[in-house]
């Protein structure tokens, strides 16, 4: 329309400038948009449990056993069963599941075997749990006689979150530039010595953070753990750390928000959300420390 | 600044796996013995009030308890992988002889230790006060001709006339009583019913659905269902689940709850049944809305 005055200065606006800007102010807005659509229904989950579930959380929830039905009490048995199953669980898949990936991303030549195994370790990581709950059932808890138990039920668990971790791991070593390698074979060192020393320091805070990350995920999971070693209800004493063994079974969070929820009647309102955001409390902590770990490590890499 | 490196990382990874091999590889299991008790879904919370009294009555033996259906315990009474199976029916035949089978010839112990009566729950704003078997089998099973609460002579409750059936899961002793006593051996259940994993869920559902009923142990009454009486034809008096109607059979569906143990059970679980029927056990069978045995009925008892 105002085509007959030429902009006097080269920089001004012009139609063309201000449809960029504009299609600009659109798409910051649609993305904007996106991540409102993520962190809002977040923070009414988050506030929602926290709101519903924070007059019934006191110390004393947290370290006593359920009484009353278990419609009394705290949560301790529970509680301790969690880290019991996660702690245990993560002895077992952390040191394979890192040693594999060494393995497969270090040592494995590139031939149809190895990539078959690669193959296998994606698809493992999206079998779902109660398929993991059934084979271990069936190979820990009846094969190999271990019975209902921590351990047969934290082996299972970490069969679960075993191709993660080894996924995760492969990434991180993978993310350790090739010249680091070369540069170390070419002054004599041999593979271990070059990934003892240079890809492991190099990669860690990945692979840690890979490794934590799991943390929360075998917090969370009910399925592999209701057939091989969750129990509806068990007693424990109080305040001792060791009150469950390898070969006992064990009450869990996520477990015994399920029975309360499904089984418990007349229950609190209450008590099912503080035993929720019992849950998240504990898996968020976990992944805070990843990423303190991870921001740390980070700022010791060398490039 | 690499050996400081190396170094951390050596010594982050020894603290991780430091941390939780303490964990692991302790051996701190508590002094005393543990049972297993598993099964039936309807007396899980009955055999955790049980098992939560034991632990303050005899400290050394802690009580394990699982639940997930009689068919659940029973398969572990057959697999041997526990000290008592909780079932609200009675083994049958062919359970029985694999059981035999796996303990060499002898049998398993049957224990009753209380009655549950079988309740027909229906929404609170539900007009319908009893309803007879004959009645309940025509709206369960297959082919039935019951399919509107105008058929019962009522006005729909919640403004919606179809009736929505809330059944169990088929591996559950309810569902299996329920099956034999009202909808007929030979029948199957109408398609379409909401099978509910739980006895807790079925009253849930009820409660917060007008048009619906539902079946469930009458230990999961709450005050958000009504409970229905129930007569054995149409037209007889229709009689209010209860203590004594149920010792005295005048409610039609009741039935007695069990506990299986193997052969050669430890003592400790001779000790801990028989407790079960002495009357501080038999007292948190009413105290959990449950019928106990005849010699514990308070006098005084509906």
């Amino acid at each position: 329309m105002h085509s007959q005055s030429p902009p006097p200065v080269t920089f001004g606006e012009t139609p063309f400038t201000r449809s960029k800007r504009r299609r600009e102010k659109i798409a910051f807005a649609v993305f904007a948009g996106m991540v409102a659509c993520i962190v809002i229904p977040l923070f009414l989950i988050v506030g929602y449990l926290v709101k519903e579930g924070a007059p019934l959380i006191s110390w004393d929830f947290l370290t006593t056993n359920p009484v009353g039905g278990m419609r009394k009490g705290g949560i301790w048995s529970a509680l301790l069963g969690t880290f019991w199953l996660v702690g245990t669980s993560l002895c077992i898949s952390a040191p394979i599941g890192v040693l594999a990936a060494v393995y497969l991303n270090e040592y494995a030549k590139d031939n149809w075997f190895n990539r078959v195994i690669n193959l296998a370790v994606v698809n493992l990581a999206g079998v779902p749990s109660i398929v993991h709950a059934l084979f271990g059932l069936g190979a820990f808890v009846l094969f190999a006689h271990m019975g209902r138990s921590i351990i047969a039920a934290s082996l299972t668990l970490a069969i679960m979150t075993m191709p993660v971790i080894i996924a995760s791991t492969k990434e991180s070593l993978a993310a350790v530039p090739r010249q680091f390698r070369e540069a170390c074979w070419n002054v004599g060192a041999t593979r271990w010595q070059t990934i003892w020393h240079i890809v492991l320091p190099n990669s860690i805070s990945g692979i840690l953070t890979g490794v934590i990350l799991q943390v929360s995920r075998t917090a969370g999971e009910t399925a592999p753990i209701m057939f091989t070693g969750a129990v509806f209800y068990r007693k424990i004493e109080e305040g001792n750390f060791f009150a469950y063994g390898l070969a006992d079974q064990c009450m869990a969070l996520s477990m015994h928000l399920f029975t309360v929820t499904t089984q418990v009647t007349n229950a609190p309102h209450a008590l099912p959300f503080a035993i929720a955001t019992v849950l998240l409390g504990f898996v968020l902590m976990v992944n805070l420390t990843a990423i303190l770990l991870r921001s740390w490590l980070r700022g010791r890499k060398k490039w | 600044m690499k050996r400081i490196l190396t170094h951390t990382t050596t010594i982050l990874a020894a603290a991780l796996l430091a941390s939780c091999g303490g964990k692991g590889s302790g051996e701190g299991k508590p002094a005393g013995i543990s049972l297993q008790n598993i099964g039936s879904d309807t007396m899980v919370n009955l055999a955790q009030a049980w098992a939560e009294a034991y632990a303050h009555a005899v400290p050394g033996v802690s009580v394990e308890v699982s639940g997930g259906g009689s068919g659940i315990g029973v398969a572990a009474l057959i697999n041997g992988t526990c000290d008592i199976a909780n079932s609200s029916r009675k083994l049958e035949k062919e359970e029985e002889e694999k059981a035999t089978a796996k303990y060499e010839g002898k049998h398993p112990t049957e224990h009753q230790v209380g009655w549950d009566a079988l309740a027909i729950y229906v929404h609170p704003s539900n007009p319908l006060n009893e309803i007879s078997i004959e009645q309940l089998s025509e709206i369960y099973k297959e082919g039935g001709k019951i399919n509107k609460w105008s058929e019962l002579g009522i006005a729909a409750p919640g403004g919606t006339d179809e009736i929505v059936r809330a059944s169990r899961q088929n591996n559950s002793g309810t569902y299996h009583y329920f099956r034999e006593a009202v909808v007929g051996k030979k029948n199957d259940f109408k398609a379409g019913s909401r099978d509910m994993n739980g006895s807790k869920e079925v009253v849930e559902l009820v409660a917060g659905t007008p048009g619906s009923i539902g079946f469930s142990g009458i230990g999961y009454r709450t005050d958000k269902v009504k409970v229905l009486k129930v007569s054995k034809k149409t037209g007889e008096p229709a009689v209010e689940p209860g203590i004594r109607s149920t010792l005295d059979k005048s409610y039609p569906i009741s039935r007695p709850m069990f506990m299986y143990t193997p052969p050669a059970a430890k003592p400790e679980v001779e000790s801990y049944i028989k407790w079960i029927l002495s009357a501080p056990g038999q007292k948190l069978v009413i105290e959990n809305g449950y019928i106990p045995l005849e010699a514990f009925a308070p006098k005084d008892a509906k």
